[in-house]
This record gives structure tokens, C-alpha cells and sequence, in this order.
């Protein structure tokens, strides 16, 4: 019965997970927010609102999110207001786009989504993401020629990552198109990788959090659970 | 030694309702057999998983909106602005899954151990009407948060109903309160995924008594007679359980810490879109295998009675095996087989995550056909196999 267990054990874990389908897997990034203790990186976090809020949101809104959200990241108040009072948006205001749903209908024909939860709503989360903002081409490669032989259709654009490989949306980063505060140069993996970041941090805010409570829990449970195995042996020792 | 005042008090008390003296005779001195396998951790461990899901879900249902507009931001709100929100949020989440791995482990040992029969088969049906509410609580709860598959899941799910002969689509449309899944849907599944757990409750009670009344079955399997089979439950399995309880925290924590997704599925933080569907539905992981019988089955409606029969045969496993011998230990006949029904079991739930096509078809059939064989045969088993010399007593 043992064995049985562990090997069930074995099969389940694994058997269990399965990535929602699409596009080929992305390529596994480095994040530093993966790790056991992340922390939040300030610079990369204003470098990624940068870019989503001079860029992405010409589109897309990130409705969960206004900039009092960004105090929990390490951002004071004085630096949220200047940011809010840039944008014109009180500190409580959510980040919302000015394009409404309509018009982002009757010019791209698809709906837009929020992007505050974006990279949990995709298998691959930030890889994905990354994948999909750095995944363009112009035009079709040769390699899938024969899938679309009469061209992309009207209003589709070549992309690697997304599932299908023509997405609506228009390549929306091209080099030096912000100017980060703090002089990196954007180019369009750079500024790819940090609004992915930023992103991250709108889709999981509870993240460190979450890990950092995680490891005093575990902490305390490695002890608890040995201290009642010595318990547990020691009460026992005279049933045979 | 005269009597502290909280003695007299508690003595005043148990003689008008004799809530210690039962707390004592069941949970203290209650005789349990000494030879108990960690096997036996998994009942008190899928109570303490219950407790845990009515507790967290209390909390959850102080901030949730059960409104196909608000419920899905509910739910960010619990995550983002609730104090502590997203750690309950994760505790029922991966509660649930949880909870299931414990019931099955659970289950599989009272197969293994021959527990279901006799004096135990109403102890056994209390537990398969247990796993049967389970299985409609967690469906129900799925719902809730109103993401794509919480949608696409109800109405694929809700549908199969629509094969009852005649009366199919009234009842389809009498469940949703509708014309398809919509608000009246999610609000009665959401008073009763809040009502059932307590009606568990009251079956585990039932379960209990009908285990205090003949006592805990034991890895040998043999009916113990002698006063020295038994020890008090109360150091002996009080500490166990704790221990157990331990092993147990730990991969939760992990989960609800580290990985609370992974058992989840994207598609879920997409909010429900009755105009759009997801390219594949898949239910929860711990109801594929059930799913997978289902689209085994080429006929809509015999595909549903298969679905329902695969677990309802559990009710009539008493008697379909014929072996006086409990513990599989002593049974080199049914002991391969069910250990195939078990590995059965994980084939079927990894077909139930693919989509239905080519060689997943095949599979998917001849493991249906193998869950069903296995019950079938079991009274040919029990006939004609030798079982190994069985121990008179421990
Ligand atoms: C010009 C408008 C526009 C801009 C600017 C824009 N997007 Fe999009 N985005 C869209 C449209 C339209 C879609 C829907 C695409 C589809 O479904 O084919 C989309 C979809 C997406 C998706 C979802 C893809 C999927 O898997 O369904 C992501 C992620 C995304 N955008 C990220 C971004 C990020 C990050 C930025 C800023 C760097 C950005 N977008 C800027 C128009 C835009
Ligand atoms: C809410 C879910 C459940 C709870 C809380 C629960 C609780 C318990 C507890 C505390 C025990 C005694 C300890 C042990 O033997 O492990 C037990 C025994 C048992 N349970 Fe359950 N149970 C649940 C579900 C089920 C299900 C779904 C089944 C089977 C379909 C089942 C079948 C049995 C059997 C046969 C025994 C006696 C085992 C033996 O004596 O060998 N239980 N249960």
C-alpha cells in the first residue's frame, strides 16, 4: 500500500497540470519575481508603468488598478501624486483608457481586454506576454506561407506567440517609443520585458505578500510537524 | 480530594445533557485498533479539510456578490483590497483540491482494505452520498467567480441534463431560472454551494456513528475480539492525527503560497462571455476521470447514465464482492485488479483533459470499459480466487 502511494503520488503531480493550448510554448524568461523571496524592483516597476501607461493604454485599461495601488510596491505618496497629477487622475482614480469599448470594436473588430489580469489569464503568464510583445513580424515568414496564401487577412497582424498567429492588435512597441526616467534605452525587448514586469505586479499586487507569509508558515509547520513525530513516537512506544 | 467547582459545574451540566460524557466515550476512551496504517489519517484529515472550506468560505462570503456583473470583480476585490482576502481566497481554492486528494486517498484505502463490507456498508453509502455532495458543492462553487470556464463549465455540465427523455429541456430550464446560465443560475448555485457543506456536515455525522458503532476496520482486515487489539483513541490516535495533520499543512501551504494557480485554469480570470467560447473546456482535474466516461460513451444520454453509474456502482460494491476476506493483503486476485483500477483511474482522468479526438477516443473507451469490468467481475473474483492464509487475530 505504500508503494502504491508514492507512486500515485508520482503520477498525480504531474498529471495534473496542463497548459491551455495555442501557440507555441514560450520561451521560459528569467523573472526575479519567480523566486522563493522576490522583492519588487522600484526602477523596472516605473519603467513598466511607463510604457503601459504611454503605450498600452491608448488601448487597454487596467481597471483594478490606480495609483494608490502602488504604494504597496514601494512607491511613497508624493511619488503616486506626481505620477496621478502627469496623467491628470487623482491618486484614487483607476487607469482606465480613453478608447471606449465601441470604438475599439468598430476599429480593430475585436473587443480589447483589461490588461490588469492579463498574465493570469493566459497559460505562460509572463512568458507569453513577453512572447507576444517581442513576437512580431512584418508580414508572413516563409515557414507558415503556405497557411495563409492569400496574405493576412484585413486588420491582422503577424505575431509568433499568439495562438492562430494573426492578432488584431498592432505591433505596439517600436524602439525609443517612450522615455524612461531613468535613461535605460527602450529598446523594444527592453521595454517588453518591462512592462511584462509591471503587469505582473497588476495581475498578482499580493505577491510578496504571499511568499513572504509562505515561508514563516512553512517554517513553523517544519517544526510543529517533527515536534508531534517526536510526540507521536514517544506516546507509542509501548504499543507493539 | 474534593471537587474543583468547574468539576461540579461540568458534573451539573453532563447529567442534564451528556455532552462530556459523549465528547469522552468517542473522542477519548473510544477503542480503536492498535495496527492502523497512516491509511487511517485520511478520514480525520478530510473532516479538518472540511472545517477548513466552511470556515474560509464564511469569510469569502462576506465580500463576494453573487451578480453576474459584480461577481467576477468581487472576487479581485477580495484578492486585491480585503485585508488577508487573497490568502482565504487561495485557502479554498486549493482547499478544494485538497480535499479531494484526502477523500480519494480516503477511498481508495477503504477499497483496498475491504472497509465497505460488512458491518460497514451504510458507513460506505454514507460516504459515497458524501463524495456525491461533494462533487455537486465543488461543481457549484466552480462557478462563482464568473470567469470563462466557471460559464462555459455550468452550461456544458447543466446541458447534460437536457438528455432526460421528455422532460430534459423543462428541467434544464427549471435548474437555470433561464433561457441559458445567467444570473438566477448563479445566484441559486450560490445559496446552495453555501448550503450543502453543512448537509455534508450532517452525513459525516452519520458516517461517525455508523463507524463508532462497529469500529475502524484495520489493514489485516479481521474482526478483533480481544480487549488488547485496542488502544484508547485519545493519546494514541489524537497525536497521530496531529502529525498527520502536519504532513498534510505543509504541501498546502506550499500551494496556497507558492503555486495557488497551478491546479486553476487561465481561462478562469477571463471574465464569462456567453458570446465567446473557449477553445477547450475542461472541468476541475478531480472530476476528468468521470468526464472522460462521460464522452466514452458515443449516445448522449447513455453517456450521462454511464457518468453517474461509475461512481453509483459504489453503492452495490458490498455485494458484488463475494469474498469473505477484507484486506486486499490476502487476495492475489483482486489485489492486482484493483491496483489496476486504481492506475485505471489516472488514465482516465488524462484522457479526460485531452480533447475528444483520434487516439484519446480509444483510450477513453477501453478505460471506461475496464472501470466498469472491474466491478462486474468482482463476484467471479471472489469465487474462484485463493485468498493467502488469513491471521486469526493481530
Ligand atoms: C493600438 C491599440 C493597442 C495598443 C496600443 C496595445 N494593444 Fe494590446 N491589444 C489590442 C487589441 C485590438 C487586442 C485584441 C487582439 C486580438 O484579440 O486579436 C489586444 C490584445 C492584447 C493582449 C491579449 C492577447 C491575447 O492573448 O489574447 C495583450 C497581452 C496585449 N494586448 C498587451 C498589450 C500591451 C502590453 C500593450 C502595451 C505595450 C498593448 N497591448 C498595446 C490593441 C492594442
Ligand atoms: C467529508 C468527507 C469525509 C469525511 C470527513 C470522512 C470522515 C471519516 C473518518 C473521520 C473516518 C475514521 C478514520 C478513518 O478510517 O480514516 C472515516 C472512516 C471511513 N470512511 Fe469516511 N469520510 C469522508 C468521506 C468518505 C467517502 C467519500 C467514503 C467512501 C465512499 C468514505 C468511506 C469510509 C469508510 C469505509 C470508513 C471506515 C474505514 C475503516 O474503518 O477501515 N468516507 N471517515
Amino acid at each position: 500500500m505504500k508503494t502504491l502511494f508514492t507512486l500515485a503520488l508520482a503520477t498525480l503531480i504531474p498529471a495534473m497540470s496542463f497548459a491551455a493550448g495555442g501557440g507555441a510554448a514560450p520561451v521560459e524568461q528569467d523573472w526575479s519575481f519567480k523566486g522563493i523571496t522576490p522583492d519588487w524592483d522600484k526602477e523596472q516597476l516605473l519603467r513598466g508603468y511607463t510604457v503601459a501607461t504611454q503605450v498600452c493604454m491608448s488601448c487597454h485599461s487596467f481597471k483594478y488598478i490606480s495609483h494608490r495601488n502602488l504604494m504597496k510596491a514601494k512607491f511613497t505618496e508624493a511619488d503616486v501624486k506626481a505620477l496621478a497629477a502627469d496623467m491628470d487622475l487623482g491618486i484614487n482614480d483607476k487607469l482606465i483608457s480613453q478608447l471606449t469599448a465601441e470604438d475599439a470594436k468598430a476599429v480593430y473588430g475585436k473587443s480589447i481586454p483589461d490588461l490588469s489580469l492579463m498574465n493570469k489569464a493566459r497559460g505562460n503568464g509572463a512568458d507569453y506576454v513577453f512572447a507576444l510583445l517581442t513576437g512580431y513580424e512584418d508580414g508572413v515568414p516563409a515557414k507558415y506561407a503556405h497557411d495563409f496564401e492569400n496574405g493576412l487577412p484585413d486588420g491582422g497582424y503577424f505575431n509568433h506567440a499568439f495562438p492562430g498567429h494573426v492578432i488584431a492588435m498592432p505591433q505596439p512597441l517600436n524602439d525609443d517609443q517612450v522615455e524612461y526616467r531613468d535613461g535605460t534605452s527602450a529598446t523594444v525587448e527592453q521595454m517588453a520585458k518591462d512592462v511584462t514586469y509591471f503587469m505582473q505586479w497588476t495581475a498578482e499586487p499580493e505577491l510578496l505578500a504571499r511568499k513572504k507569509l509562505g515561508v514563516y508558515i512553512m517554517l513553523y509547520l517544519f517544526i510543529f510537524t517533527a515536534l508531534a513525530y517526536a510526540l507521536k513516537r514517544q506516546i507509542w512506544k509501548d504499543v507493539h | 480530594m474534593s471537587k474543583s467547582n468547574t468539576q461540579k459545574a461540568i458534573e451539573w451540566f453532563d447529567y442534564r445533557l451528556p455532552i462530556f460524557s459523549f465528547m469522552k466515550h468517542s473522542a477519548v476512551e473510544y477503542p480503536t485498533p492498535k495496527n492502523l496504517s497512516y491509511m487511517w489519517n485520511f478520514g480525520s484529515l478530510a473532516g479538518i479539510a472540511l472545517v477548513l472550506q466552511i470556515l474560509t468560505g464564511i469569510f469569502l462570503a462576506m465580500h463576494y456578490k453573487p451578480d453576474v456583473n459584480l461577481a467576477f470583480d468581487s472576487i479581485q476585490h477580495i484578492m486585491r483590497d480585503v485585508n488577508s482576502g487573497w490568502l482565504i481566497r487561495n485557502m479554498h481554492m486549493v482547499g478544494a483540491s485538497f480535499f479531494f486528494i484526502v477523500v480519494y486517498i480516503h477511498m481508495a484505502r477503504g477499497m483496498y482494505y475491504g472497509s465497505y463490507k460488512g458491518p460497514r456498508e451504510v458507513l460506505w453509502w454514507m460516504g459515497v452520498i458524501i463524495f456525491f455532495l461533494m462533487m455537486a458543492t465543488a461543481f457549484m462553487g466552480y462557478v462563482l467567480p464568473w470567469g470563462q470556464m466557471s460559464f462555459w463549465g455550468a452550461t456544458v455540465i447543466t446541458n447534460l441534463l437536457s438528455v432526460i427523455p421528455f422532460v430534459g429541456e423543462h428541467v434544464v430550464i427549471w435548474l437555470w431560472g433561464g433561457y441559458s446560465v445567467g444570473d438566477a443560475t448563479l445566484n441559486r448555485f450560490f445559496s446552495l454551494h453555501y448550503l450543502l457543506p453543512f448537509v455534508i456536515f450532517a452525513v459525516v455525522f452519520l458516517h461517525l456513528w455508523a463507524l463508532h458503532t462497529h469500529k475502524s476496520n484495520n489493514p489485516v482486515g479481521i474482526d478483533l475480539k480481544k480487549d488488547t487489539d485496542f488502544i484508547p483513541f485519545h493519546p494514541y490516535y489524537t497525536i497521530k492525527d496531529i502529525f498527520g495533520l502536519g504532513v498534510y499543512l505543509i504541501p498546502f501551504t506550499f500551494m496556497v503560497c507558492y503555486a495557488p494557480e497551478y491546479l486553476g485554469h487561465p481561462d478562469n480570470y477571463i471574465p464569462a462571455d456567453p458570446m465567446v467560447t473557449p477553445a477547450h473546456i475542461v472541468p476541475e482535474w478531480y472530476f476528468l476521470p468521470f468526464y472522460a466516461i462521460l464522452r466514452a460513451v458515443p449516445d448522449k444520454l447513455f453517456g450521462v447514465i454511464a457518468m453517474v453509474a461509475a461512481i453509483a456502482i459504489l453503492f452495490v460494491l458490498p455485494w458484488l464482492d463475494s469474498s469473505k476476506v477484507r484486506s486486499a493483503r490476502f487476495r492475489p486476485l483482486f489485489r492486482p485488479l484493483l491496483i489496476l483500477f486504481f492506475a485505471n483511474m489516472f488514465v482516465l482522468g488524462w484522457v479526460g483533459a485531452k480533447p475528444p479526438e483520434g487516439i484519446y477516443i480509444t483510450i477513453g473507451r477501453l478505460a471506461t470499459f475496464y472501470h466498469f469490468a472491474f466491478f462486474l467481475i468482482l463476484p467471479l473474483v471472489g469465487m474462484f480466487e485463493k485468498p493467502k492464509p488469513v491471521p486469526k487475530s493481530l
